[in-house]
């Protein structure tokens, strides 16, 4: 089969790799009919994610038809079609049973690598380098899907896959950073980064009720998208005035918003030319692996008591993280890779009812073939990209 | 896709790297250098803070996302960057002074070599390692970006997750 693997830093490259196999029970083989890129996958492009070999299967937001199930799967049949959540998880770990499913215990075959970096395993990860399972990822014809019988959430109605398939990660990331701001109506939210997955924690900010949700990013078209499809109702670019924190402070009567999103992660930047030249020197010469322009910024700008929800990724370790502005404005830090099936079936009931259309996100769609170009496309931000979808 | 730049070699420092360097290559000639090359106090150090603090200076001019006031393009920069290392390395030849010893002008040679390097690894376009073709991608792409991105309304229902009591609530019905 043909699949997109990675072949060193800023390298993808479209090669014939062996087609997957069953190997356990609870395994199954889909089909894919729709991949994407997603931002995360720029930190493994980026050559910020460690553990990456060359040859490894990319693609961690996929869907497609089983073609092939093992005998402990028994809620899927040859023929279904279905979304694969991102996360590899038994269901059956002490942390799956709590719906923590990024956390399973049993997942990742490498946990010790993980256990290393961040004091507990994460789950295993499809393409997400070997720290998360070295897991062979869908953007490939074929997937090999293990713990089928947890994961994968079938699809019974004519809802396009660009409706569906961003159920496998960014819809219930944007959620989840949406969900963690406590919204009960009124509330003014500020999302950092308006990617793929800040347009989908605006737009959830939104269908739960935030009265105003402020977009904050250094490229028009995405504050456009922002505005115009995601419900955003203010937008701010840092390119044109890199103090965010005091915009948004004027914005707010000097109070600042209620809850900030940090959906940008470890490769943030900043406006500001001075910082911007340290933060890219460090991260340049591995002195820190995470950027911290924009989580720093989230948390200054939060309100006393207000809520900092984290879903942009973060690998290691960042410099000057503002421990006292977090502890003396009495904030809540609340973050977490999504625990994406606790989300798939209630999103994708909104979605059937109409509430949101998540295609909206999606100005390229490309064959498998094109997904070199797809991934140069998206990290330089050219000709308007915002969410690439690759059909196999 | 190729993997090399137009000019046959990778080409990875993109405009903001190049910007960064600039600015800590620039202070560190105007502060530590001298002393660190054991030239304090002569005719050599003076000349290298000089040329420390005229790059700094127009990097800061320099339209490229790190500069302040973006008056000078950023490919006419590189042009300043390769004229100011010739002119930095001819300095103790012209001036003479290389006849005083060896730290009279191997700094000047050591300096121009390392920012002639730079300016090799460096994207003129800005855009560092980028690869793709834009055009192959217009072709190939299914999409219209600016009809997705500008045209049509709200994809989503202001408060119809807040109605059904969120995400929880929705699965349960």
């Amino acid at each position: 089969m043909r699949a997109n693997v990675w072949s060193g830093r800023n390298t993808v490259q479209v090669e014939n790799v062996p087609d997957p196999k069953i190997l356990n029970d609870r395994d199954a083989i889909v089909k894919i009919t729709s991949t994407a890129i997603c931002g995360s996958d720029l930190h493994l492009y980026d050559g910020y994610i460690p553990t990456m070999k060359k040859g490894d299967i990319l693609g961690h937001e996929f869907m497609g038809e089983v073609v092939e199930t093992g005998r402990g799967v028994s809620n899927l049949a040859v023929g279904d079609r279905v979304v694969v959540p991102f996360p590899i998880a038994c269901g059956q770990c002490a942390n799956c049973r709590n719906e923590l499913y990024s956390a399973c215990e049993n997942s990742n075959p490498n946990a010790g690598l993980a256990e290393k970096m961040f004091g507990h395993p994460t789950c295993g990860i499809f393409g997400y380098s070997h720290l998360t399972g070295g897991y062979a990822g869908g953007q490939a014809e074929y997937a090999r899907v293990p713990y089928a019988d947890v994961g994968p959430m079938k699809i019974e109605d004519d809802l396009t896959d660009e409706q569906v398939l961003f159920l496998s990660d960014i819809f219930p990331t944007g959620y989840m950073g949406a969900e963690f701001c406590e919204i009960t109506g009124g509330e003014c939210i500020a999302v950092f980064g308006a990617g793929p997955v800040g347009q989908f924690a605006i737009a959830s900010a939104v269908m739960l009720g935030a009265e105003r949700v402020i977009a904050i990013d250094q490229f028009d078209y995405r504050l456009e998208m922002a505005r115009n499809k995601a419900g955003a109702t203010d937008t701010i670019n840092f390119d044109a005035d890199p103090d965010v924190v005091e915009q948004l402070k004027v914005m707010t009567g000097g109070r600042g918003p209620d809850a900030v999103i940090d959906a940008v992660g470890m490769e943030s930047v900043s406006g500001h030319a001075p910082l911007q030249a340290i933060e890219r020197l460090k991260q340049a010469s591995r002195q820190e692996t995470d950027s911290g322009a924009a989580l720093r910024d989230a948390i200054l700008a939060c309100r006393p008591g207000g809520i900092v929800s984290v879903i942009g990724v973060y690998g290691g370790l960042m410099d000057k993280f503002p421990m006292g502005a977090l502890m003396n404005k009495g904030l809540s830090l609340k973050t977490g890779q999504c625990h994406v099936h606790r989300y798939m079936k209630p999103l994708y009931e909104h979605v059937k009812q109409g509430h949101i259309d998540p295609s909206f996100v999606v100005t390229h769609k490309l064959g498998l073939g094109e997904a070199p170009n797809g991934f140069e496309t998206f990290k330089h931000k050219e000709d308007e990209c915002v969410k690439v979808v690759l059909k196999p | 896709m190729t993997e090399n730049s137009s000019a046959g070699w990778p080409r990875p420092i993109d405009s903001i790297l190049h910007g960064a360097t600039d600015y800590t290559v620039g202070a560190t000639l105007v502060t530590m250098f001298p002393r660190l090359a054991r030239i304090e106090g002569t005719r050599a150090a003076r000349q290298i803070r000089i040329a420390g603090a005229v790059h700094a200076g127009y990097s800061a001019l320099t339209d490229y996302p790190l500069g302040i006031v973006k008056a000078i393009p950023y490919r006419a920069h590189l042009a300043i960057d390769a004229i100011g290392a010739l002119a930095l390395a001819a300095t103790p030849f012209v001036t003479g002074q290389f006849r005083r010893g060896r730290d009279q002008w191997v700094p000047h040679v050591a300096l121009s070599a390392f920012e002639l390097s730079s300016l090799a690894l460096s994207d003129p376009t800005g855009r560092g390692d980028y690869k793709a073709d834009v055009e192959a991608v217009r072709r190939a792409n299914m999409e219209d970006p600016a009809r997705k991105i500008h045209e049509g309304g709200l994809a989503v229902t202001p408060g119809a997750a807040a109605t059904n009591g969120g995400a929880t609530a929705a699965a349960t019905a």
